[in-house]
């Protein structure tokens, strides 16, 4: 029954807010009132009980206290995110169906024109935004970021990372035209447990991995931590330069965030990204956080956010094209 | 007559076929972008198909008998019959959803099946339909097909 | 030892113990449904488990891992759908012996086989964890290349009566492996622009419709009305003298198992397949496998359940988790604050014992529920086969589904399905291609990968002892049958 009023009432925005601000703002308030008015979906491209699948249904926890309305997650699996980005195309762009972005489908759109595409989504906040550090392992004659920046000039070096156009092979990438290497082969591995598994046993001679994934290997000293490719240092990782401090213009990482599909109306995306934000500033999201080694400053708005998926957006598209990966 | 020939032929010929589509696809594969390292994407699976094609080449050369009637009776109607309603049960999912679907399948499979009395069908079909739906949208709360039906109905 | 004491002292907590056996009832039944998995339930769960405390919280996650592992035999030998796909191997003799009127002798040892399989391998766990993890670590793509052409080798031999047609079905199952994106190049294959197809073709559709659908067609072809009449004995439990029988198959599938299972890139399913045919290889009643052989449900059931103990080694040792099921487990028990590493068995001894104990006190609680219900379940085969099997094919539908809510995992299904009843009507064995399945993916990368390493130079083979002495092995399996019999025949004929 809601399925037959959804359509006039959007009708009816569009029309108020062509008509003017003075029958618009009454409209508004209602749609306000009422919104979520049905049970919230967010989709992941991730199976059930994957890493994003985990993240959704963390902040999804303290959600419907904040929204007064149930949440659910429906996963889209196939297609490394395209089917969850078709998904959300077809469904009413009326703010109750909302995708959890990652890199993946950015990639993912990239690669295929016909899916919707990156400028198709409204950013509205950010889940996780975990960075990446390039670590060799304990025995490693690379001992400073000098040292592996000059072998990799002499000749190419094995990155550990996962399959060939993923997320972390675009970041490899960015890394080593940024620090003017050779163009790095990248080893590519399942996961990330794999590509730090390969790092400590000598397979690869460095690798971009996130804290959480080489926590044990780090603090048993396994690993050593040589670049990060953050922002600023990391509090954890006090001593290790960031990228940009070399001299080297490249960050690095694993970002999951909340979008919605164009069309939605703004005082809803709003509604969301304050809401979303209450949820994930929740005890629950916070612990969740805190247990997986990340940082609750990755709880951000939707302007931070959608930055960021747009620099990934640029970053993506060079590295495919320079991969020969971008078809046609 | 039928019985007389050796079903491994039958087989063999099905197995190369599967091999040979399968090889041919490999020809469609987007390239290799230039600069990757080590082996490409389609030497595998055409070498799994050629050694697909010889192991059926070797199973022609091999006797074969029959399955005796017991183990693999002829499909009667009621079989195919079973055999259409599993097959309906897909669309019938997109369009009535998976909670109408279930128990409309339960008694017609049953009914085919035969030997059991459309009421104790009907009670199974009910009770079961009722189990599966605490279970799985109940308690674990998974999303199942609604179908056309559901999505009307607001689910 | 103190602290494992100081562990098992979680359990006099009656909320914790409670929370063990809930997570062992709910894992026994969540298990036994085909498609949700222990893993699934975990990952459900585990945000409500966040109020419950971090050491109720990771009993309760714990004892649901241990007793879904169990839980998957169940249907596997009472219908032939495996709840779980660790329980394939469960399946090829369990429900052969249930036709022969024997499902509760099969349910049965499977409780005693699993329980036993579990509990020594969280004793490997607690003696020797940080040491073994260090293993993992030697493990790179060349030795796990080795491994996988060793449990190929065995492909000819699993299953059906001619080698040809298993080598056939393994090559098949190798072929389905490939479809979806290459790892290493970036190119989608076989895929046809479908994007169901991009991620490749799930095992557990694929396995639910070769069991399931596929035995439920072929009972749809033969119809019988009412149950078969089933032998007084059915509900009968094993006593000491299957047990006795099955001794052997036990140990060998326990020790299979856990090696399997510390490595971190082999998982349940592949140590039950391997158990399986180890099982096979060592017994003294080979005869017997193919038509119901009790050893056969002994040996993988140990073997998977083992591996679950084998999988916590390196996924708590080292942080690392083996497969999708480890890596949820490992993403709960971090959740609860627990840090994996080296460190854990001295920072955090309370939560890391709190593991051990529950993992054990499940293994106990599901082999005296399991003992006792095995004559309630076997009653499964006194279900009208009019009632049952339809059943079963929706029982099936929603498993395909409710992983990755796909339509196109149902599709595949019953295609698979359909490939199933002709399987059975042609002789060939479902083991092999799920053997292939399996282990394909890995076969074709970890060569790829380990090119890569060596820089196109297969001579980078001959600088890793490990596979070396793994192809070794593989090569001495493959040929033992012909050199026994020449041995055997040189001894007669001087005799």
């Amino acid at each position: 029954m809601t399925g037959s009023m959804k359509l006039p009432r959007r009708g009816l925005l569009i029309g108020a807010a062509a008509v003017g601000s003075v029958l618009s703002a009454p409209a508004k308030v209602r749609s306000q009132a009422a919104f979520p008015s049905r049970i919230v979906e967010i989709v992941t491209h991730a199976g059930v009980g994957g890493g994003t699948d985990i993240t959704a249904r963390m902040m999804m926890v303290q959600a419907p206290a904040v929204f007064g309305q149930e949440f659910t997650v429906v996963n889209r699996t196939a297609g490394s995110g395209a089917q969850a980005l078709q998904y959300v195309a077809s469904k009413p762009a009326d703010g109750h169906t909302i995708i959890l972005m990652t890199q993946t489908h950015i990639l993912t759109q990239l690669r295929n024109p016909s899916l919707p595409q990156f400028a198709d989504f409204i950013p509205v906040a950010r889940a996780t935004a975990d960075p990446h550090l390039v670590l060799v392992r304990r025995d490693s004659p690379f001992r400073t970021p000098a040292d592996l920046i000059n072998a990799g000039k002499e000749r190419s070096l094995r990155f550990g990372g996962t399959h060939v156009g993923g997320t972390d092979h675009v970041v490899i990438f960015a890394f080593g035209r940024a620090s003017g290497i050779q163009r790095p082969t990248l080893v590519p591995f399942r996961g990330g447990g794999e590509v730090v598994i390969n790092v400590v046993g000598g397979n690869v001679d460095t690798a971009v991995v996130n804290p959480g994934e080489a926590e044990a290997q780090l603090r048993a000293g396994e690993v050593r931590p040589l670049i990060s490719l953050a922002e600023t240092r990391l509090e954890a990782f006090a001593d290790v330069p960031t990228a940009k401090e070399l001299g080297i213009d490249a960050t690095g990482y694993t970002l999951r965030g909340f979008c919605v599909f164009k069309g939605t109306p703004d005082d809803r995306v709003a509604r969301l990204e304050s809401g979303l934000i209450e949820a994930m500033s929740g005890q629950v999201y916070r612990t969740y956080l805190q247990n997986t080694g990340q940082m609750p400053e990755s709880v951000t708005g939707r302007e931070a956010w959608g930055a960021q998926l747009t620099q990934f957006n640029r970053d993506g598209r060079e590295a495919l094209q320079a991969l020969g990966l971008l078809r046609g | 007559m039928w019985t007389a020939r050796n079903p491994n032929h039958t087989i063999a010929v099905a197995v190369a076929a599967v091999a040979a589509a399968a090889f041919v696809g490999t020809y469609w594969f987007d390239p290799v972008p230039p600069g990757l390292p080590g082996l490409g994407a389609a030497e595998f699976p055409r070498l799994l198909c050629l050694v697909l094609l010889g192991l059926a080449g070797l199973l022609a050369m091999t006797p074969g008998t029959a399955p005796s009637e017991g183990d693999a009776p002829p499909l009667d109607r009621g079989a195919w019959a079973v055999f259409g309603i599993c097959l309906l049960f897909l669309p019938a999912l997109e369009v009535i959803g998976l909670w109408a679907a279930i128990p409309v399948f339960l008694v017609a499979a049953g009914l085919i099946w035969g030997a059991m009395p459309l009421r104790i069908l009907l009670l199974n079909a009910a009770g079961f339909t009722l189990a599966l739906w605490v279970i799985f949208a109940k308690l674990f709360r998974l999303t199942l097909p609604t179908g056309w039906l559901g999505a009307a109905l607001g689910g | 030892m103190e602290g494992f004491l100081g562990g098992l002292a979680i359990l006099i907590d009656p909320y914790v113990m409670l929370m063990v056996l809930l997570g062992t009832v709910l894992g026994i039944f969540v298990g036994a449904l085909p498609g949700i998995s222990g893993s699934t339930t975990i990952a459900l769960l585990l945000p409500m488990t966040i109020a419950m405390g971090p050491i109720p919280a990771i009993c309760f996650l714990g004892a649901i891992y241990c007793a879904a592992n169990f839980g998957g035999s169940i249907t596997a030998i009472m219908v032939n759908a495996p709840g779980d796909p660790s329980a394939s191997a469960t399946a090829l003799e369990g429900f052969k012996m249930a036709e022969k009127g024997q499902a509760g002798l099969a349910l049965g040892i499977s409780a005693i086989a699993s329980a036993i399989g579990g509990i020594v391998s969280v004793f490997v766990l607690i003696v020797a964890a940080p040491l073994l993890a260090r293993a993992a670590y030697s493990f790179g793509p060349p030795e796990y290349f080795a491994i996988a052409l060793f449990g190929l080798s065995m492909c000819a031999a699993i299953g059906g009566d001619s080698p040809l047609k298993n080598l056939i079905a393994a090559v098949l199952g190798l072929l389905i492996a490939t479809v979806g994106m290459d790892l290493t190049t970036g190119i989608e294959r076989f895929s046809f622009g479908i994007y169901e197809l991009s991620d490749g073709i799930g095992f557990v559709p694929v396995l639910i419709g070769l069991f399931a659908v596929g035995e439920m067609l072929d009972q749809a072809a033969k119809r019988v009305g009412k149950a078969q009449i089933i032998h007084l004995d059915a509900a009968r439990v094993p006593g000491w003298a299957e047990f006795k029988k099955c001794n052997r198959s036990i140990w060998v599938g326990s020790a299979v198992g856990t090696f399997i299972g510390v490595l971190p890139a082999l998982g349940a399913t592949t140590a039950a397949l391997i158990g399986y045919n180890e099982t096979r290889r060592w017994s003294k009643y080979k005869h017997e496998f193919g038509k119901g052989s009790i050893e056969g449900v002994a040996g993988p059931e140990a073997a998977n359940n083992a591996a679950v103990g084998g999988s916590m080694v390196p996924t708590l040792a080292l942080g690392i988790p083996g497969s999708a099921t480890t890596a949820i487990i490992l993403a709960g028990l971090i959740v609860q604050g627990v840090r994996p590493g080296p460190h854990l068995f001295t920072e955090q001894p309370t939560l890391l014992y709190a593991v051990f104990a529950s993992m054990l006190a499940a293994n106990l609680f599901y082999l005296v529920m399991g003992l006792s219900m095995a004559k309630l379940f076997a009653r499964i085969s006194l279900i009208p086969p009019a009632i049952l099997w339809p059943s079963v094919f929706v029982l099936s539908v929603i498993g395909a589904y409710g992983p990755n809510q796909s339509m196109g995992d149902v599709l595949v299904m019953l295609v698979a399905g359909v490939v199933g009843f002709l399987f059975r009507r042609t002789g060939f064995s479902p083991a092999p291609l799920i053997m292939g399945l399996v282990l394909g993916a890995m076969v074709e990368e970890t060569l790829k990968q380990s090119l890569i390493i060596f820089d196109d130079d297969l001579a980078g083979f001959l600088g890793r002892p490990i596979a070396l002495t793994l192809f070794a092995l593989t090569i001495t399996g493959l040929l033992w049958p012909m050199v026994s019999r020449l041995l055997r025949g040189g001894r007669a004929a001087r005799a």
